[in-house]
């Protein structure tokens, strides 16, 4: 029979942490909120962009251009043999998400693993210590970006991104973020940044059934790219950054729910245990109490 | 009635404008350029400046950043980072961004750092010169 002092302590504990899930649930759930607004104002630029930016390729004339990845007299070109691919990866500013930090970065060491030469760009706290842990080079951070994304830091994350990748230190941009299927599902995605494709893996097909003409571009093709491209960039990092704080929130938001619900249970399960130590105590008294008056009456 | 064309106007943090349009004028790198309906196929960069579109016989004005347009035969769409009335632009925040842009043009900077800096000068002078232009009328 556990001792009741030890299970009094046990119940205790519990309840001084519940109130600290329960006070990150409280938290957590405003700020998702928030976050939940900026997603919904932000989703229809951030499809509708990578639909477009897929039409636009889909219509473009035949062109050469550094973004597309196909300048012939380039000794840069893509058949290289080893590609320098530069990852961004989206990681959180703080733990106790669930399992937000631990699926982006699963999945951010198992793309590290096919290539040969990559380059690494965190952004958020969790994501930094992980791979400095791990003893993996990140050759950029972006700290303290996790929490409320805004465009001048996308902007800041682009920049950095554009001058790598014309400078050739890069050849390939990724991204890996996390996207919010539905309140209670969010999925670790990777989108390709840079080169730009014909065809684009990942992307969605709405829209790209129109019959198939050429779109003129003003003033040429080249000086239109020159424009776009990088606008595409800051406003697809924004897209995401907005995306895998959203995703981050709620995620918290469940774990800390689920971390409640638990110590709830446990309590409960400890005190009916507490109980019936009391109970038995109490029994065991009595029977001492009466045997020893038996006893004396003899 | 003039012929409408569909015109979206998506700004990064929200959704603008979504409904029919006689006739949309927008900044492009080399100049204006003005829209019809029935417009032929067109791509093009838009530039920080005064984007104006007329529906239903109302002309409306918006400062507009950087950008992108798609015109095809069933819709327009314009992609920006923001789109704003000029009775929403905060002018005091627009004239602090001006000012530390013009301070930080006068430091020395790497040529990235100066492209930057001059984007966000331009923006915050677009801001300032489209409410200007439009809340002094009333």
């Amino acid at each position: 029979m556990p001792n009741m002092r030890e299970i009094r302590t046990r119940i205790n504990s519990i309840q001084d942490i519940m109130k600290i899930t329960n006070a990150m649930y409280l938290i957590s759930s405003s700020k998702l909120k928030k976050a939940k607004k900026a997603l919904s104002d932000t989703e229809p630029y951030f499809t509708r962009l990578q639909d477009t930016i897929h039409h636009i390729m889909v219509h473009t004339p035949e062109m050469q251009h550094i973004y597309l990845g196909n300048l012939s007299d380039d000794e840069y070109s893509c058949d290289k043999p080893v590609k320098k691919s530069g990852y961004i990866v989206i990681t959180a500013d703080k733990g106790l998400a669930g399992s937000y930090n631990h699926n982006i970065l699963k999945l951010a060491e198992k793309t590290l693993k096919s290539g040969e030469e990559n380059y690494l760009f965190v952004v958020g706290q969790v994501g930094r210590s992980y791979f400095t842990r791990r003893k993996m080079d990140i050759d950029c951070e972006f700290l303290y970006t996790a929490q409320n994304p805004s465009l001048v830091k996308a902007r800041g994350i682009g920049d950095t991104m554009l001058d790598l990748y014309l400078k050739h230190e890069l050849d390939e941009v990724y991204v890996i973020y996390t996207k919010m299927i539905s309140q209670i599902h969010a999925e670790p995605r990777i989108i390709q940044l840079l080169p730009l494709h014909k065809k684009m893996v990942g992307y969605s097909d709405v829209g790209t059934h129109h019959e198939h003409q050429s779109a003129l571009f003003t003033p040429s093709p080249e000086k239109v790219m020159d424009y776009i491209v990088p606008n595409y960039i800051y406003g697809l990092i924004f897209g995401t950054l907005v995306e895998s704080y959203s995703s981050e929130q709620s995620e918290r938001m469940n774990a800390m729910q689920n971390a409640t619900t638990s110590a709830r249970d446990m309590i409960h399960d400890l005190s009916l245990i507490y109980n019936r130590a009391r109970q038995a105590a109490i029994t065991q008294e009595i029977t001492e109490v009466v045997s020893g008056a038996k006893t004396q009456k003899k | 009635m003039k012929k409408t064309f569909h015109l979206e106007i998506l700004a990064s943090k929200r959704p603008f404008f979504k409904g029919e349009c006689e006739e949309l004028i927008f900044p492009a790198i080399d100049g204006e350029c003005g829209i019809l309906a029935d417009h032929e196929p067109m791509v093009s960069a838009i530039q920080s400046g005064e984007l104006r579109f007329c529906s239903d016989g109302k002309w409306t004005y918006a400062a507009v950043s950087e950008g992108l347009i798609e015109i095809t035969s069933q819709y327009v769409i314009i992609l920006a980072d923001t789109v704003e009335y000029p009775e929403e632009i905060d002018k005091n925040r627009a004239e602090e961004a001006k000012l530390r842009a013009e301070e930080q043009l006068r430091q020395k900077q790497s040529i990235r750092e100066y492209y930057r800096t001059q984007a966000a000068l331009n923006r915050a002078i677009n801001r300032l010169k489209i409410s200007q232009r439009h809340i002094n009328k009333h």
